[in-house]
């Protein structure tokens, strides 16, 4: 019985694997993969299962160790990159909204030029005028409150989820209180979640822990883990494509084991805003792609995302834990790209503020 | 009257005089009202006056049972007002707990779409704020996050239900809330599908129970003969019964028509079912034809709209098929016309079946016994809805069984209604549901036992074994690559759905097993009157190209089938012969097909396909030597005899289970396994079995006793297809010889045991079948 399911299981692929060249068929799905990239892979983790047979787990990931919380057990692996972030001028940044009179509800870009022109210059001057005061009080008020939240609510109310606007109030946070988040997993939804790569920065430097699943039942314990990371209150969760993958995935593995939800904590998906930026520019949005033609970032033996699945079975059924190595460190290389990208982006929009 | 002009009709018409065996009238009914315990809120009593609606006794009933909070399953007939027997205290709950929710399930689109209707004129006229919405597979994306927060009543299927319950967590509101999940017409879900529905209804339980919800249950099913038993099965919930009906109805005559009164049979039942059509639309009678086959529907329709074309081509026009594989568009114009009266005679397959609301009918033909009683009934109830006079024919065929209540009309007025199964023990379907589960929420091997039966740990260990699920501190956790969800399919039948494409456009789409019988390269298909040809079938792609032709043939699968016994659970003697219950693996090939022009075969070709496999569950007989002896002794064809007797056999089973013939298969051999022993295999035709052969083996003497009347008692001479033929007989109904058949079913049914099923036979001693 288990092995006719299992069998069925193994045909159910979330991606396919096309011919080399074929273009033609990446208009059509967003999960293929060309033949030589999975013949590729497959070699390379022969090649692994070779390495490191008969290694230890913590031979293997010297540095790691376990990490105990009340979900029980999971493996965690931490290192740090250096990284630069610009600065952020939050009084200039807060005149410039202030001058901003598209924010009041009824004003649109020509409307807002007329008003300037009759000298209705800052979102205060609009108190005198008779039609938008309302509108315009309710604008002043959510700023004068200083609340990163409210301001990026407000701003988000009028811009586009993308527009450089709505990325700039990460401003209002603290660089601390980014969390960036990458997760890899055993598949598109209602599967776990194997790994958990949470970067933030701490003296200058981003701090990329990784909470390592070394069975599917520790994944209660690496959820509690990475859900630690948002218990300030000024947290800020930083993304690429989270908003479609994988905050509504750790939302369904909270739920699944009733642990209650990620909910309430401002995000920006850095794939929106380099969608805007480059999308005229660059054939290609993934991450990978990205790095490579912004951060200049080459990857030596990197795996194929779709095929993290594959190569955690393997370990889970095999016991070595040689296919894990290119999977934890694909995932750390996301994880510091993911911060690059947001920071080279918003450096992008402070220059322009 | 219409309906009185065609009575005289059949009376006066040496033709059809002669075919109609018997007439059964139902004398007209007057409507028996009652009074709810306690009176319903303003606003639904207002909407009572204004629909000027009296509530039936079995409608008063069914509200206080619900508002008591009982799981009720309403037995009811056609059009006796059953949804409102439930709309009503759904939404008089809806008043008063403003958190409350409620699912609608329906097994089709075109019955969510009605309902939906309903229940938007209810809220509005009520003001009672359910919004009611439909969630499916059509809703677009951008509508659905609202629906789940918003719609306190959501219409639904199964299907969608299936793939929803993994998402639970964006479902909170809704589950937490649930306090009624009414499915109507429950009696769809029998046999295969009825048990996967069995296990999608119990992981929907258990996420309301992780909610902290307790919905309450409300079934409407056709009149079936175990109602609580069934929805016992289908929900694993205790249930009470509404089965008085108060509801008023017309005179109703029911006729027998028999094409073979005489043994020959002129034309095929097919022309004759064209013939009695026409005639009905003629006298201006709105008539529903229901069809054994997908394909007879488009012939029937293609052979009546010809005929009526001498007369004139509005006529022609009134007369329309319709059938489950159209797409939507397609079905939403013919539903439209048939109510606004443009249509006048509907041919169909079983899709409208259903209970659509289309307005008053005046007759209903059914073409060939639907192989249930309970069809019978419900497809006649569609006659006389507005409690006119109304008029059924039942037209036979040269099928055993449709041929056995012709010469019985008592036995098909009066027989008990069939009992339908729902068996919770198929391990394909368990199994699978527990995967769709443990990706659900964690799986607890001691309290989910309420809904996994007692035999979930040992499915747990074996899935544990091949790295489906783990085992964690919080339960066990699904760890498959794929979707649990993507690798369950409904209705049993694994494996990948075909498309069928005509010059790249979508003509409808068909499970494996259907796509290999009846879209393999050269097959002749009918869609919506028009004939196309295969001329391409893509296993890779799952694709199969057409185009349109104009051929007077039609083409027929030829099916090899071979099986071995796993494992005998359990054998007996019956009248001395071994009969044996067990595991079988069938393997099934297509081989090729018939070209048939009429009744006659105008050819065969070969046909090179990948064989289809299964495990499931068969009894089977094997005969003592002297037996088979006896048979050539007698100059008889041992072979034939054996095979004339799995047919019929197979034939009589519905007589005593309820089950489509599609749903069992047979195989019969003269030298079977080590001992080269005469057997006889009657099997069901799907993974792991569904209950079928195991309640056959329960009753076999009876079965055995009834095949054995049929042949004997048949006019005919060497075998014909009211008795020995069979209809699906992948052999092409060859070996066979009648009289080796009456010769061994006598042997075996030698004991009669009349009227229906009997105990177990415990007589004879137990013996090990090698």
């Amino acid at each position: 019985m288990g092995a006719l399911w299992q069998q069925r299981m193994d045909s159910l692929r979330d991606y396919e694997v096309v011919r080399d060249g074929n273009v033609f068929a990446t208009n059509f799905s967003n999960n293929i993969l060309f033949s030589s990239e999975y013949n590729g892979a497959r070699q390379y983790l022969n090649n692994l299962l070779k390495r490191y047979d008969g290694s230890s787990f913590d031979g293997v990931f010297c540095g790691g160790r376990e990490h105990a919380n009340e979900g029980g057990t999971c493996y965690l692996l931490e290192s740090r990159e250096p990284m630069v972030y610009p600065a952020f001028d939050q009084d200039r940044y807060l005149a410039e909204i202030l001058g901003d009179l598209t924010l009041v509800h009824g004003i649109g870009k020509v409307t807002e030029k007329r008003l300037k022109i009759r000298g209705y210059r800052t979102l205060h001057d609009l108190m005198e005028h008779p039609k938008f005061r309302s509108n315009a009080q309710r604008a002043i008020g959510c700023l004068s409150t200083g609340s990163s939240g409210k301001i990026t609510e407000l701003i988000c109310s009028r811009y586009a989820k993308s527009h450089p606007q709505v990325l700039a109030t990460a401003g209002l946070h603290e660089p601390g209180d980014y969390v960036f988040l990458d997760i890899e997993t055993l598949g598109l939804f209602s599967r776990p979640i194997i790994l958990f790569g949470v970067g933030f920065l701490e003296h200058g430097e981003l701090v990329v822990r990784q909470y390592l699943l070394r069975d599917i039942a520790e994944e209660p314990a690496a959820l509690l883990a990475t859900m630690d990371h948002f218990s300030s209150v000024h947290s800020a969760l930083v993304t690429f494509n989270g908003k479609a993958f994988d905050a509504p995935y750790i939302s369904d593995r909270l739920a699944y084991y009733g642990m209650g939800a990620l909910t309430g904590i401002p995000h920006f998906d850095v794939l929106h805003f380099s969608r805007r930026r480059w999308k005229d520019e660059l054939p290609s949005l993934r991450l990978s792609a990205l790095e490579k033609e912004i951060l200049g970032v080459h990857r030596d033996e990197d795996i194929p995302g779709q095929m993290v699945p594959e190569f955690y079975e393997t370990y889970l059924r095999s016991g070595n834990c040689g296919p894990l190595v290119p999977v934890v460190e694909h995932n750390r290389q996301d994880v510091v790209s993911l911060a690059r990208l947001f920071f080279h982006l918003l450096g992008e929009v402070y220059g322009h503020c | 009257m219409a309906i009185a002009d065609l009575l005289l009709l059949l009376d006066a018409n040496p033709v059809y005089r002669n075919r109609v065996v018997h007439k059964d009238v139902v004398r007209q009914a007057e409507a028996q009202y009652g009074a709810l315990r306690m009176p319903l809120s303003s606003s639904l009593a207002a909407y009572l006056n204004h629909k000027r609606i009296r509530l039936y006794s079995h409608q008063c009933d069914a509200i206080d049972h619900i508002r008591a909070g009982k799981n009720v399953i309403i037995t009811t007939p056609t059009a006796s007002g059953k949804t409102l027997a439930f709309n009503l205290p759904v939404f008089e709950k809806m008043e008063m707990d403003p958190d409350a929710r409620s699912l609608y399930l329906y097994p089709t689109k075109a019955l969510s779409n009605d309902q939906l209707t309903t229940l938007e004129q209810m809220a509005k006229f009520t003001g009672i704020s359910t919004k009611p919405a439909i969630y499916d597979g059509d809703t677009p994306q951008s509508k659905r996050a609202a629906i789940r927060d918003n719609a306190r009543i959501i219409v639904s299927n199964p299907y969608e239900l299936h793939q929803v319950l993994s998402w639970h967590a964006k479902w909170r509101p809704f589950f937490s809330g649930l306090r009624f999940i009414v499915i109507d017409e429950a009696h769809r879900y029998r046999g295969i599908f009825g048990s996967h529905i069995a296990f999608l209804l119990r992981r929907l339980l258990r996420l309301c129970l992780f909610y902290g919800s307790k919905p309450q249950f409300v079934l409407s099913t056709a009149t079936i003969a175990n109602p609580v038993e069934f929805a016992g099965n289908l929900t694993g919930q205790p249930f009470d019964l509404i089965h008085e009906d108060g509801s008023p109805h017309g005179r109703k005559t029911f006729v027998l028509y028999n094409p073979f009164y005489d043994g020959i049979g002129e034309r095929s039942g097919h022309q004759e079912t064209k013939d009695l059509l026409l005639s009905c639309v003629k006298e201006n009678l709105q008539t529903l034809c229901f069809t054994g086959s997908r394909k007879m529907a488009e012939l029937v329709t293609l052979w009546a709209r010809e005929d009526a074309r001498h007369i004139s081509s509005r006529l022609a026009d009134s007369i329309s098929a319709y059938r489950a594989g159209y797409l939507p568009e397609e079905r939403r114009v013919i539903e439209r016309q048939l109510k606004e009266g443009s249509v006048k005679g509907i041919v169909s397959t079983n899709a409208l079946e259903l209970g659509i609301d289309i307005g008053s009918l005046d007759a209903v033909i059914i073409s060939g016994f639907p192989g249930t009683m309970m069809s019978t009934r419900q497809q006649a109830g569609r006659a006389g809805r507005n409690g006119t006079e109304s008029l059924a024919v039942l037209i036979a065929m040269a099928n055993p069984l449709d041929q056995y209540f012709m010469n019985h009309p008592d036995r098909f007025f009066s027989r008990p209604h069939e009992h339908a199964i729902v068996d919770t023990r198929n391990p394909y379907i368990v199994s699978g549901h527990l995967l769709c589960a443990a990706a659900e929420l964690p799986v607890n091997d001691v309290t989910d036992t309420v809904f996994f039966g007692e035999s979930l740990s040992s499915f747990l260990a074996d899935l544990s074994t091949h790295d489906l699920v783990r085992k964690t501190s919080r339960g066990w956790v699904y760890s498959g690559r794929g979707r649990a969800a993507d690798a369950v399919q409904l209705d049993g039948i694994p494996g990948p759905t075909f498309r069928i494409v005509c010059k790249g456009k979508l003509l409808e789409t068909m499970d494996r097993g259907q796509a290999f019988r009846e879209a393999h390269k050269g097959a002749i298909m009918l869609h919506q009157g028009v004939t196309y040809v295969v001329n391409e079938m893509d296993l890779e792609t799952h694709t199969v190209r057409v185009s349109e032709t104009d051929v007077d043939y039609y083409t027929q699968p030829l099916k090899e089938a071979s099986l071995s016994v796993l494992e005998t659970i359990e054998s007996h003697l019956v009248n001395g012969m071994k009969c044996a219950f067990g595991d079988v693996e069938v393997t099934e090939t297509i081989t090729g097909y018939k070209i048939k022009h009429k009744d006659t075969i105008i050819g065969v070709e070969p046909l090179t396909l990948p064989p289809l496999t299964f495990r499931t569950k068969a009894f089977w007989i094997i005969l003592p030597d002297h037996i088979g002896q006896k048979v050539i002794a007698a100059g008889h064809d041992l072979p034939g005899g054996l095979h004339g007797a799995e047919h019929a056999i197979i034939a009589l089973m519905p007589l005593h289970v309820m089950c489509d013939r599609w749903d069992i298969g047979g195989l019969s051999s003269p030298v079977f396994g080590e001992n080269s022993e005469p057997v006889i295999f009657v099997y069901d035709a799907c993974e792991g079995g569904i209950g079928l052969a195991e309640k056959a083996y329960e009753v076999l003497p009876a079965l055995l006793t009834s095949a054995h009347e049929l042949v004997r008692d048949c006019t005919c001479e060497k075998g014909c297809p009211s008795c020995i033929y069979s209809p699906k007989c992948g052999n092409d109904n060859q070996p066979l010889d009648k009289d080796a058949t009456i010769l061994i079913l006598g042997e075996l049914g030698r004991e009669p045991e009349k009227n229906g099923p009997c105990p177990p036979c415990l007589s004879g001693q137990e013996i090990t079948v090698p």
